[in-house]
């Protein structure tokens, strides 16, 4: 008897399966979301409409869904190239902060009748963005070190540095760089060294503008350069990689470096466009929502940008509906973790193809197994 | 005793007991995940787990009063949700880290959702019936030890316990050698006949019961209230133990232990207004970790040899 659901060697890798099983994930979470929806004695599609409204249908909101979206993309692209490259790199949310904090200290050397002096803002900007990308890339290019030359596990290495980063960010806006007040945080930084804001009338600062600049760069990176060509080829195969010639190790700690540094582009993003100071808690669990976005965006560069200001609208959107219809923001959570689990557990839908001859009531053809006596 | 020696004393004596107070629902926790990880699943998912756990016991607390129904609330909870993770890992062979990442945003949605549907957003924080601590006779006068060992609630040397069971079944049953086979060689696990996928459903399942009941733990014997900010995090110290202990539920005892006297020592310290910054402490027990893994101290990996790696039987 023919099965109905055949399994397959390999996955069904064509643009259609992949579409279909994602558009199906995003069904099912939404569907199973409206049903907490109904709970609340909301109609779903009230519900959904508040919260898309105001991320995508006003400009204020547009802007703020920017906002969210800028350090969210630059950590996905870091994660992109980290995980493209076979680097299992957890550890944005500490490059994020090193990045925020060396931006922080860049700009508060600058600072009027500070040591430096004001510059002007472009040799500032190229000034911060190498600072946050050397130092944040130095510190996720460590954790490439231990990988390659000692053979340290980076998954839980770099869970762990995350620790050390924001006890270190405490560390500096409690003593050194803490403003007079009680909140652990330093002063607001200059306005000369504040990104610009690109559409008036709203928060949206020029933070896109770099993630999407940083975005084509991964890409031609990933897709136009030897050097990315010689990543992917040790994340698909370490072995194969090192037998054609490839300096394995390199590439590892290149791409540590690379990710991380694009991880700590999120943090200067976020200390120069939106909150123009360094706090305590400034990352608060977005280096994890990047990865997030990366795989939603399933590791392609191209679609980090719009996925991420996808994903950043919906809470901003979430807001907005704890206000209009009264539903906790929290049900958000819940639509996008669920979106991300059906995404991943459809996934293995590809592994099987319907049968459509099992349908038909013919009887199976007569199996080979039966040997005639 | 003069009046100096008696201060330092009260003090190690304060210190101690409240870093085996903290100690207790991560070491929990990191018991739980030594299953999980030496049958080959890093469940990442206990951060989320705990959550859950602490909403099941403080809510069936607020409605029943037994604490030790709450308890087994907590337990149950923890597996049923690690039901769905173990599916993730091991059926559909998802990316073992970001199943469990994801699933700590779910346990936080939901767990908010749930809570303010069941209580409201009433201000002030409902508190519950909690375990007291036990005064064991005679010992608990022992001077110095005494207050530290001997003055915990009950669940404490529940833990305990269970860390020599944890030990005992890891090391010295066919379940678990059939465990840890599966974390360690699957394929060769798989052609003695051990049903790998089965054995890596029961460590997960097992890590979610005992971080469900950490959860417990922190809401039973510790806060006696919910917020869903209480666990911020210990999930992952819980994994470092794990780690830092070197899959060794023994060593991860010892290392629960050391993770909370630093966590305690900082908090004392800034008490008494001394100049050494108490992140420092808190990052101490991190950057102790990640060099005890990085292999920088030479010597092979410890770790179990197939963590992380989806099992395709052939």
């Amino acid at each position: 008897m023919a099965k109905l659901f055949e399994r397959r060697l390999v996955p069904a890798d064509s643009p259609l399966a992949i579409f279909a099983t994602t558009a199906g994930a995003f069904a099912a979470a939404m569907l199973v979301t409206s049903f907490l929806f109904l709970s609340y004695d909301a109609s779903p599609f009230q519900a959904y409409f508040a919260l898309f409204h105001e991320p995508f249908g006003t400009l204020r909101g547009f802007g703020y869904s920017l906002v969210r979206a800028s350090p969210l993309s630059l950590i996905a692209l870091g994660t992109v190239v980290a995980w493209r490259s076979g680097f299992s790199y957890l550890g944005f949310e500490g490059c994020f902060v090193i990045g925020a904090s060396a931006t922080a200290w860049v700009a508060l050397l600058t600072a009027p009748g500070a040591r430096i002096g004001p510059l002007p803002f472009p040799l500032f900007l190229a000034l911060a963005i190498v600072a946050a990308f050397v130092a944040a890339g130095l510190w996720a290019g460590l954790v490439g070190v231990v990988r390659a030359r000692l053979g340290g596990n980076e998954v839980l290495i770099s869970l762990m540095s995350n620790y050390v980063a924001i006890f270190l960010l405490q560390y500096l806006v409690s003593g050194p760089i803490r403003a007079p007040g009680s909140l652990p945080e330093t002063k607001l930084l200059p306005r000369a060294t504040w990104l610009p804001f690109i559409i008036p009338g709203t928060r949206a600062h020029a933070g896109i503008l770099i993630a999407i600049v940083a975005a084509a760069l991964v890409w031609m990176l990933l897709s136009k350069m030897p050097l990315g060509y010689e990543m992917i080829v040790t994340g698909f195969n370490a072995a194969a990689a090192r037998y054609a010639g490839i300096d394995v190790a390199r590439e590892i700690i290149l791409c540590a470096f690379l990710a991380g540094g694009l991880g700590g582009l999120a943090g200067m993003v976020e200390v120069l466009g939106s909150q123009h100071r360094l706090m305590d808690g400034i990352s608060g669990g977005v280096g994890f929502v990047g990865l997030v976005v990366a795989l939603l965006a399933r590791l392609n560069p191209i679609a980090v940008v719009p996925t991420a200001i996808l994903y950043g609208g919906m809470s901003v959107g979430a807001d907005a509906m704890q206000r209009r219809a009264n539903i906790p923001s929290s049900i958000t959570f819940i639509l996008q973790s669920l979106t991300v689990l059906l995404v991943l557990a459809f996934d293995a839908l590809r592994y099987y193809r319907i049968n459509f001859s099992a349908l038909s009531r013919r009887p199976s053809p007569p199996v080979a197994e039966e040997v005639p006596k | 005793m003069n009046a100096p020696q008696f201060v330092l004393s009260a003090f190690v004596v304060a210190w101690l007991t409240a870093s085996l107070r903290l100690a207790g629902p991560v070491l929990l926790a990191a018991l739980g995940e030594t299953f999980a990880e030496q049958s080959g699943v890093l469940n990442i998912g206990i951060e989320g787990t705990i959550l859950l756990g602490a909403l099941a016991s403080f809510l069936t607390s607020y409605y029943t009063g037994n604490i030790w129904l709450s308890l087994l609330a907590a337990v149950a909870i923890g597996v049923a949700a690690n039901g769905i993770l173990a599916w993730m890992y091991v059926t559909v062979r998802a990316s073992q880290v970001v199943a469990g990442l994801v699933f700590n945003v779910l346990a936080l949605g939901v767990a908010s959702t749930v809570y303010r549907k069941a209580l409201g957003n009433s201000a002030v924080p409902e508190s519950i019936g909690m375990f007291q601590p036990v005064h064991i006779p005679v010992l608990s006068g022992l001077p110095g030890i005494g207050p530290v060992l001997f003055r915990q609630t009950i669940l404490f040397y529940l833990t305990i316990g269970l860390a020599f069971v944890a030990h005992f079944i890891l090391f010295r049953t066919n379940f678990g050698l059939a465990l840890r086979a599966s974390g360690e060689n699957p394929a060769a696990a798989d052609s003695a006949g051990i049903s790998v996928s089965r054995m890596r459903y029961a460590g997960t399942l097992i890590s979610g019961g005992a971080a469900g009941m950490a959860g417990g733990y922190l809401v039973l014997a510790q806060l006696g209230l919910f917020r869903e900010t209480i666990v911020s995090g210990q999930g992952f110290i819980a994994l470092s133990i794990v780690i830092f202990g070197r899959w060794h539920p023994l060593k991860a005892a010892v290392a629960a232990i050391v993770f909370g006297a630093c966590d305690a020592l900082q908090l004392s310290l800034q008490i008494f207004g001394t100049h050494v910054p108490p992140q420092l402490l808190l990052a101490l027990p991190y950057i102790v970790t990640i060099l005890a893994i990085s292999g920088i101290f030479g010597g092979k990996a410890v770790q179990p040899a197939a963590l992380m790696t989806p099992y395709v039987k052939e």
